[in-house]
């Protein structure tokens, strides 16, 4: 199923913006993305519809949170996004 | 056992932090380490506790609030960030050895804003004084451990802000019992243990860090995030907090936390502060004793030193323990506020409460005092 993640450098900072998305009535979840996507290891990021992904980034803007990364997931594939 | 030294730890704990560390036990790993549930949940934990605390104290960001294992490793960060090697420091002639040896390891010059016991004003002019430009930062306990003495943070952070002055606050004694606003005091560090006044267990404490005062890690290791990476990340709270956290001790004082935010710092205040005034008048008649009390406590919690003429405070100590009461004595790791003070030749004995103390708890107190003093009650 098709989806964005958003990267984030850390897991509180993930939790921040699941926090801030919440307020803006998107549901989200954190989670661990692929390995790959990241070239200094360790990650979290959060993943979003994507009909909601312009509401999140202004959610987030709103927050002061930028995402590390932007990845579209479709045919099984990631690729990265100008957020 | 009538414990009353919550100054140096809070014996009695809310039922409710044994329990969450019991269910941390059995539900948590590590925070930041994985996609698993029971990672999730420890780090779903840690954030609700670095959230509460945030709010409590006035900040926006939870990042900015750091775990430590107590207010000392805090006040380590903190001042070690700020004091280069031989560097100046201004600080308040009541603080603890968790600053002033740190101060003495960095081969500090260290200028002490002293004023006598309950005087604030007078603590705000030692300071206006004292910092001048060059000075690295300046470190003020907000309550004194030994005399419970409330200093002055607002007034002494309005002058740091004008002279552009990093200000450490050292919360040791007041997070819980009075209220701090990171945010408007604009403070670079405030360091607290989670073990006094929130209630939490040993093990904890809590640095909170203003966004953009550069932070020195004391220690560098795993952090969950930027692994390959070689140097600590930029960014709080991993840069401070290298290697697995206490989970028990963090489910613990989130529980502590909202315990106390549950209950109202000035109703515990309050408390503590009238079980105080109990003391103060039931022993205040009694010949030969020197009780370091400000009148109305307008500026003291609830910690009470005292002293008493013809007989050695340990001495006295030993003899209320036998009598089953819990009290501290000696130079309390702060010689630096007992030569304030003028007490450092003699030490005290200090009386220190908590939400857990009762008013007949009070009243058997100041009946042992007289038993051991041997005086007439």
């Amino acid at each position: 199923m098709e989806h964005y993640i958003i990267l984030a450098r850390s897991v509180t900072y993930a939790q921040r913006m699941q926090k801030s998305l919440g307020r803006a009535g998107i549901r989200c979840h954190i989670f661990r993305p692929p390995r790959d996507l990241t070239d200094v290891g360790c990650a979290y990021a959060v993943r979003v519809a994507v009909s909601d992904l312009p509401e999140a980034l202004t959610a987030l803007h709103r927050d002061g949170l930028d995402p590390v990364q932007i990845f579209l997931f479709q045919r099984g594939l990631y690729q990265e996004v100008e957020a | 056992m009538i414990y009353f030294d919550s100054a140096a730890t809070s014996f009695q704990k809310p039922a409710s932090v044994a329990a969450a560390m019991w269910e941390a036990l059995a539900s948590m790993s590590s925070p930041g380490r994985g996609g698993y549930p029971a990672a999730a949940h420890a780090a779903d934990t840690a954030f609700q506790c670095r959230s509460e605390l945030a709010e409590l104290f006035g900040l926006k960001n939870p990042e900015q609030v750091v775990f430590t294992l107590n207010a000392t490793h805090a006040l380590n960060i903190a001042i070690k960030s700020l004091v280069p090697p031989g560097g100046r420091a201004v600080i308040s002639g009541y603080e603890h050895n968790a600053v002033t040896r740190p101060l003495e390891a960095l081969g500090a010059k260290v200028s002490i804003a002293a004023a006598p016991l309950f005087e604030p004003e007078a603590v705000t002019a030692a300071f206006d004084r004292l910092i001048v430009p060059g000075t690295d930062a300046v470190i003020c306990s907000h309550v004194s451990n030994v005399f419970g003495f409330i200093q002055p943070v607002e007034e002494i952070a309005a002058v740091c802000r004008s002279r552009g002055v990093p200000f450490i606050i050292d919360a040791s004694q007041s997070a819980g019992v009075l209220p701090l606003d990171m945010g408007a005091l604009g403070a670079a560090f405030i360091a607290m243990p989670g073990h006094k006044g929130l209630y939490g267990p040993q093990g904890t404490g809590v640095l909170l860090c203003r966004e953009g005062v550069p932070a020195r890690p004391l220690l560098e290791g795993g952090t969950g995030s930027q692994s390959i990476r070689q140097t600590m990340p930029d960014f709080l709270p991993d840069r401070l907090e290298a290697g697995t956290l206490n989970m028990p001790g963090i489910a613990g004082l989130l529980a502590g936390v909202r315990y106390v935010r549950r209950g109202g710092l000035d109703k515990i205040l309050a408390h503590e502060r009238h079980l105080t005034q109990m003391v103060v008048q039931g022993l205040e008649s009694m010949p030969g004793l020197r009780l370091f009390a400000d009148p109305g406590l307008r500026h003291q919690t609830g910690v009470l030193s005292l002293t008493a003429e013809g007989m050695d405070v340990e001495t006295i100590g030993s003899a209320l323990a036998e009598r089953g009461f819990a009290v501290r004595t000696g130079i309390h790791c702060a010689p630096c506020a007992h030569r304030t003070a003028g007490t450092l030749n003699t030490g005290t004995v200090r009386v220190s409460f908590s939400d857990f103390n009762t008013p007949e708890e009070a009243a058997r107190l100041i009946r042992a005092f007289y038993g051991v003093l041997g005086r007439a009650f």
